[in-house]
């Protein structure tokens, strides 16, 4: 009756009990699923570990000097080799330095007498798997800052196809080759243009291809449209790297010859050689300007047609078929909006 | 300008690039494969804790030309002389620990007078500091084609060298310095239009000393998983004419030029900032660049003029200009790669560049006590921004394809304003913006061991292309297979670019395609034997609109610029050792423009069209066929012989000047190795 007589209490003390049994329920089955959800876990790995991998002795460094107990011809010539530095520091960790900084841990491989399956033999990689093995150390350059989207990368060139670690000729980069015959041993096509009566001089030594591209990749440059990067190396402003040698057409200047700085350098140059003078896309100079001073469409600076020439200019006059004879400085001018002086 | 200068040797034959030659050199110190891989334990002399190798190539280069030699000069330009063809210089320590250094490394070519010169020098010590220094220098003719219908007049002297100083080079904080120096000294071209901008032309040729200096301080800094590199850079170029015209001056025209002197110094200063943050973590890479640079440009020019006029007036003549350019140019870029799996990898890349170029100047000109002053300015923005996105998929260890989309907004802004009332350049100003889109799609496949093949093509277009003759609708194939095996390889690619840049009143296109296959066999280790051919073909054809007729030219309209060629190209070479005390070269090296196929010039209705007819084309052959000798006299000394004939022959004489030529070069040296 008491009970009876005063229900609110019981009521509450029910309601507080069913909330508490409510709760304890609550957190009884959340543990339970997450007791399962472990479990679950655990049994999957257990049981991937065991479908993936099957039990391997632990496979330890050994330290160079022991790699060149067999491969003598590598080791005894290692000394001059850039990554020799590595080993002469004597602080670097194993998985850094020497042989097993790039084949990794060489014990199995020692032990087995041998081998490709027990190292890691760049021989038996994908061209992705090389990349990332010298990116592990050298992926932070600047210089190296695109190589992940270079043109290079996406044609599956990879390092060693440019670079021999262990019997470079050359003094530096251990490049496989010499720089030009390695760049020529895919593209015949540039060899041919540097075979050309006008052309930079590549072949006879004083240029090199990396003057102009980085093989590693580049930033977007800033003339035409930023596409079409061909590796071509910019200087810190994007700029053309002509300008690197042809200073003086870099100004800047009064007037600038504006289809220089929108189109570049190539709008009327072939940049590794021609069959004509001043590396000119056409054997005479007239064509070239003529094909865009033709006042047609809304090209140009004002959108009205590129601005075509004199009506006092007779083009059956020689004299003006040589469009730079007077307008000499047609990469740019101080003194003069048509480039006379 | 048609020389002969037959001329003999006492010893015999040659020629090859110097630096060649020290390839040649380098191989030769140790046990080299027949394609110059060096094989074996290096080779050298060991002094105390270091290992030394070097080679020295003295000897005596000469050259017979005949035809016209400004051309070859323009070309080719070996002369007689003695010459350090090459040397080279290489000293490593053996443990690693040198005292004061671990590394020394010096390769000179052509030192002595070559066209061609260079110099490499390095020397570092192992954590501690790494120096480098490149000395280049190159001479040659620069051809004065547009002014002299064909001449080759004047010399040109460019030169560079770059130093670059590197301290703690294997640790993780860097700092680097260096200066690099260009210099160059040749004639620049005035012509001036006396007495008037209508007056007869005087083409003048003064020399000009160009100077560029730049001096580089920089760090960079590697924390966990990121590198910051910090440069700043200064740039200083200066120009400067030398000396006055010696008068009179003949002109195209009865004008007479008695007196003419101009100075025009240009300084020039462009310092620069540049930050670059690499950072990856397992399947993300990223990489944020930004740079500024505030490129300015003071300037004077002075001109002074006496003579008389076409009619025959007496002139006196000055124009005196001041002024400054700017262009301050500010980019970025940032560009993030994902690799979701260990197949896949997404690479987005966003850049901006910022270029702003205005510059004024005053223009005082003084005629006959006359004054005529004005005050210039113009303006020239560019704003691009762009963006690209690149996936792959490695489908299989031999198999993987790409993708990618490019996109680029740019803006273009002009003002273009002169003081002068009534220029039709008067208060100009204008603005236009341009998109481009394009994708791009391929795959590698590797069917083979040892073959692999590329192919990739690119599709895109440009909404509002800025002149006739660029990119609107266009596309590019670009293909190349390779079998490679230990002593062979074989290749072959083809690339293809097509630009159609049409519109109503006229229109531009433009077809590329190469063609190329190369070859190389290493037969045993004394031959080896290796070839390249590419065919190169552009077809093009351009509305133009020019004026002629006389004595009032009309406008004429309707014609096209037509230039076709094709370019047939062949480079062989055979290396091999004659009873193992020789080494013999062989090489042929052909560049032949066989033109449209046209063996004469047809006469055309009218003689504009005849101008531009007899220019469609251009072909001529280039052939430079060259043999070399090496002889070892004992282990450590060889004697080199070498011939190389350069054939320049054009078919048609589109020049005034009859630009063919021939020449025998030639030399002899003995090289000095251990």
């Amino acid at each position: 009756m008491r009970m009876a007589a005063n229900p609110r209490p019981s009521a509450a003390l029910n309601g507080k009990r069913r909330q508490a049994d409510t709760r304890l329920a609550a957190r009884r089955r959340l543990e339970l699923c997450l007791r399962a959800l472990c479990g679950f876990a655990y049994l999957l790995a257990v049981a991937q570990s065991g479908l993936t991998q099957t039990p391997q002795p632990v496979n330890h460094f050994i330290g160079s000097d022991q790699c060149g107990l067999c491969h003598v011809d590598v080791y005894k010539s290692f000394y001059r080799n850039p990554h020799y530095k590595s080993i002469a520091a004597g602080n670097t960790p194993p998985d850094k330095t020497g042989c097993e900084g790039c084949h990794g841990p060489g014990e199995r491989h020692m032990a087995a007498g041998g081998g490709k399956d027990t190292i890691a033999a760049f021989s038996q990689m994908t061209p992705t798997q090389m990349t990332d093995t010298c990116l592990g150390c050298h992926s932070k350059d600047f210089s190296r800052a695109n190589i992940r989207r270079s043109a290079h990368t996406e044609a599956d060139v990879v390092c060693t196809n440019c670079h021999s670690i262990h019997g470079s000729p050359t003094p530096k980069f251990l490049l496989a080759k010499k720089q030009t015959e390695l760049c020529y041993g895919c593209h015949a096509p540039i060899r041919a243009q540097f075979s050309m009566p006008v052309k930079h001089r590549v072949n006879e030594g004083v240029v090199q291809c990396t003057d102009c591209h980085n093989p590693h990749g580049n930033f977007a440059p800033s003339w035409r449209t930023g596409t079409g990067s061909n590796l071509v190396t910019a200087s810190h402003d994007n700029e053309e790297p002509c300008l690197k040698c042809h200073v003086d057409k870099r100004g800047p200047f009064v007037y600038e010859h504006a289809s220089v700085r929108v189109e570049g350098c190539t709008a009327c140059h072939m940049p590794h050689g021609s069959t004509n003078a001043k590396l000119l896309r056409r054997p005479v100079v007239f064509t070239v300007c003529l094909e865009c001073h033709n006042g047609a469409g809304t090209f140009g600076r004002e959108n009205q047609g590129v601005v075509i020439q004199s009506a006092s200019h007779n083009i059956l006059d020689p004299k003006y078929q040589q469009c730079t004879l007077c307008h000499v400085r047609i990469h740019g001018s101080n003194s003069d909006p048509t480039f006379l002086r | 300008m048609r020389v002969t200068a037959m001329k003999t040797t006492l010893l015999s034959i040659l020629l090859i690039p110097g630096l060649a030659i020290t390839q040649q050199a380098l191989a030769q110190q140790n046990a080299a494969s027949a394609d110059g891989e060096q094989v074996g334990s290096a080779a050298g002399d060991t002094w105390a804790k270091y290992n030394v190798t070097q080679s020295w190539e003295l000897g005596y280069r000469f050259a017979s030309i005949g035809g016209n030699e400004g051309k070859y000069r323009s070309d080719v330009n070996y002369r007689d002389g003695v010459r350090l063809l090459g040397s080279s210089l290489a000293i490593h320590s053996l443990d690693g620990h040198g005292h004061w250094f671990d590394e020394i490394t010096l390769i000179t070519a052509g030192l002595g007078n070559d066209p061609y010169q260079s110099a490499t020098f390095r020397i570092q010590k192992n954590r501690l500091y790494r120096y480098d220094m490149l000395w280049r220098s190159n001479d040659y003719f620069n051809p004065g084609l547009t002014v002299a219908s064909g001449e080759h007049l004047e010399d040109t002297t460019h030169r560079w060298q770059d130093h670059e100083l590197t301290l703690f080079p294997q640790s993780a904080f860097r700092i680097h310095a260096g200066y690099g120096r260009r210099t160059e000294n040749g004639p620049t071209l005035t012509t001036e239009q006396e007495f008037n901008s209508q007056g007869d032309p005087f083409p003048i040729f003064q020399n000009s000393r160009e100077q560029y200096n730049e001096y580089r301080l920089g760090f960079d800094a590697k924390v966990k998983a990121f590198r910051l590199t910090v440069q700043r850079r200064w740039e200083y170029f200066r120009e400067d004419l030398a000396g006055s015209v010696t008068v009179p001056e003949a002109g195209t025209g009865p004008a007479l030029l008695t007196g003419f002197q101009s100075i025009g110094p240009y300084r020039g200063r462009t310092p620069g900032w540049m930050g670059n943050l690499i950072g990856e973590y397992k399947w993300v890479v990223m990489n944020a660049r930004a740079t500024y640079t505030g490129g300015t440009g003071d300037f004077v020019q002075n001109e002074t003029a006496v003579g008389t006029d076409r009619f025959g007036n007496a002139q006196n003549l000055q124009v005196a200009v001041s002024g400054t350019g700017n262009r301050p140019v500010l980019t970025g870029d940032f560009s993030m790669t994902l690799f979701p799996s260990s197949r896949l990898s997404v690479i987005n890349n966003s850049s901006v560049a910022d270029t702003r170029m205005d510059g004024n100047n005053g223009f005082l000109e003084t005629a006959n006590f006359f004054n005529f002053y004005t005050v210039n300015f113009q303006f020239l923005g560019i704003r691009l921004f762009t963006n690209s996105t690149d996936v792959r998929y490695r489908v299989s260890k031999k198999f993987d394809v790409f993708g990618g989309y490019r996109y680029a907004d740019r803006l273009i802004r002009s003002i273009e304003d002169t003081g002068s009332a009534g220029s039709p350049l008067s208060g100009v100003s204008a603005e236009q913006s341009n998109h481009t889109s394009a994708g791009v799609a391929g795959i590698n496949w590797l069917p083979l061991t040892g073959l692999r093949m590329h192919v990739e093509g690119e599709l895109g277009y440009n909404d509002n292309p800025f002149t006739p003759i660029s990119l609107k609708d266009y596309h590019a194939i670009r293909a190349r297979t390779q079998y490679r095996r230990k002593s062979v390889s074989f290749g072959a690619g083809y690339q293809e670019n097509y630009n159609n840049n049409s519109i109503v009143v006229t229109s531009y296109s433009s077809h590329a395609r190469s063609y190329s296959a190369d070859a190389s066999w290493t037969a045993k280790p004394g031959m080896s034997f290796d070839a390249s051919y590419s065919k190169l073909h552009l077809d093009t054809i351009g509305g133009i609109a020019f004026f002629a007729g006389a004595p009032f030219p009309s406008l004429v309209t309707g014609l096209d610029s037509i230039y076709v060629s094709n370019i047939h190209a062949l480079n062989v070479g055979v290396r091999f050792a004659v009873a193992a005390r020789a080494d013999l070269y062989l090489g042929y090296s052909l560049t032949k423009d066989t033109g449209d196929g046209r063996s004469e010039l047809a006469a055309q209705s009218t003689p504009a069209a005849q101008v531009f007819y007899n220019v469609q084309t251009f072909p001529l052959t280039y052939q430079t066929p060259l043999i070399r000798l090496s002889v070892r006299i004992s282990e450590k000394l060889r004697w080199n012989a070498g011939y190389q004939y350069y054939g320049y022959h054009e078919e048609f004489g589109l020049l005034a000047q009859d630009q063919n030529y021939r020449a025998n070069t030639g030399y002899t040296s003995l090289l000095w190795a251990f």
